[in-house]
């Protein structure tokens, strides 16, 4: 059962009718979900300009996908923010934003910005995610978070921290397997 | 074809979002086509959301609201839309065309896409307002040197034209590339002053402009359609 104040449970009928090229539809989902997805998108892109581009696109692409959505697939609010997220990475490889970038603290170590109280389900994920996470390597931990949250590239990560981009490649992937076999109960 | 483990990492490299644009670009054309790469992307975003999910809200700017209806209005009600346009444009080159509409900044949502084979030899806009008003297909095909403007639903108003202009990627002022008719086309001199490296950095326009196009050499007339151009490889 859903706990979170959000009414999770209207999105999926909203994605529906959108579906059906309902427009008030839309604006009731931008209006439930654009300050969650902003929040994803601006974590990839730091100028203000390309997030408000990328939250832009990604709502037009919902707009156009939502009659693709499968709610045997991903939850509501699991979708869009997948579909926040590529949108914003995608926009970050054509801008190639990147120059000046400084580490953003929050997003490594601890990797602890649980600073909504998600809903009941969401709380069990996230812990487990987390518990897989903290037992890789904290520099591949690190390297994971920083992808994730900021859209690094392998190239990126390479000059972070100092290795060649194939033994970055390689760590990703064997960081990927482990937190996969970990999640899915075989570690 | 990939094998499984390769299919596996490129699957959670492509989640994680570490691949580079062409890599990106390769897997997003793919996805709807492979049911097999989709299954494993779509588990590796099951597995990794909540991360996502726990970040904490950040109130966006009040003027995206309006932009983003704005990028939609239209978009299903009128069959001359973009959407319609769209789908035209994925039976030339499949579902990943939708991936790069833009909520064009101010006047238009173009589309940008290289169509069929050879690689970016030919590229296809769809050029459309906000409102309701008149759209253009245009067709670049940089092989042959031509560029086609085909108006789909542009009504012309009497005494006027529509022109059909290119700005930025290093020119000064906006580029006269003709005056748009049916069955307009550019011929292979004026389009050789397009650099195709730069076609990405290239911003189309319609101006509204006197019968026969402008009289000046630049827009004189209110500009009706604009966007950056998505230049892929």
């Amino acid at each position: 059962m859903s706990t979170f104040s959000e009414p999770v449970d209207e999105l999926g009928p909203l994605l529906a009718r959108i579906a059906n090229g309902d427009r008030p539809a839309f604006g009731r989902l931008y209006d439930l979900t654009s300050n969650r997805l902003f929040a994803v998108v601006r974590r990839v892109l730091r100028r203000p300009e390309l997030a408000e581009e990328a939250l832009q696109e990604a709502f037009v692409r919902v707009w156009q996908k939502a009659n693709l959505y499968d709610a045997a697939q991903a939850r509501p609010m699991a979708w869009l923010a997948a579909i926040a997220r590529n949108q914003a990475i995608d926009l970050r490889r054509r801008s190639s934003e990147r120059v000046g970038e400084e580490l953003d603290e929050e997003n490594i170590g601890g990797n602890g910005q649980a600073a909504v109280l998600p809903e009941a389900d969401l709380a069990l994920e996230l812990k487990r995610l987390r518990d897989c996470l903290s037992r890789l390597p904290e520099n591949r931990q690190d390297m994971v978070l920083l992808a994730y949250y900021q859209g690094w590239s392998r190239e990126e990560l390479a000059a972070q921290f100092r290795r060649p981009v194939t033994t970055v490649k390689t760590l990703l992937r064997r960081s990927l397997i482990t937190l996969r076999e970990c999640l899915d109960g075989r570690a | 074809m990939a094998g499984l483990e390769e299919l596996e990492g490129l699957a959670a490299e492509y989640v994680l979002g570490t691949l580079d644009r062409a890599e990106r670009e390769e897997v997003e054309q793919t996805l709807p086509k492979e049911s097999e790469l989709a299954e494993l992307v779509a588990a590796w975003e099951r597995r990794l959301i909540p991360l996502a999910l726990a970040l904490e809200p950040v109130t966006a700017p009040p003027y995206i609201r309006g932009k983003v209806l704005a990028a939609i209005s239209g978009g299903a009600a009128d069959p001359n839309n973009v959407v319609a346009l769209e789908r035209r444009a994925n039976r030339w080159r499949g579902a990943a065309v939708a991936a790069w509409a833009l909520a064009a900044a101010l006047a238009g949502v173009i589309l940008f896409r290289p169509l069929d084979v050879p690689e970016g030899s030919r590229y296809v806009a769809v050029l459309q307002s906000e409102g309701p008003g008149p759209a253009f297909i245009a067709s670049i095909d940089l092989a042959s040197g031509t560029i086609s403007v085909r108006p789909v639903s542009a009504i012309t108003p009497t005494g006027k034209s529509y022109e059909l202009w290119a700005l930025g990627a290093g020119r000064e002022k906006p580029q006269s590339l003709g005056v748009i008719a049916a069955n307009f086309r550019i011929p292979s001199e004026k389009l050789g002053k397009i650099d195709s490296a730069a076609l990405g950095d290239t911003v189309f326009a319609v101006s509204l402009e006197p019968e026969g196009g402008s009289p000046t050499g630049q827009p004189t007339g209110p500009v009706m359609f604009t966007g950056k151009l998505v230049a892929t490889e």
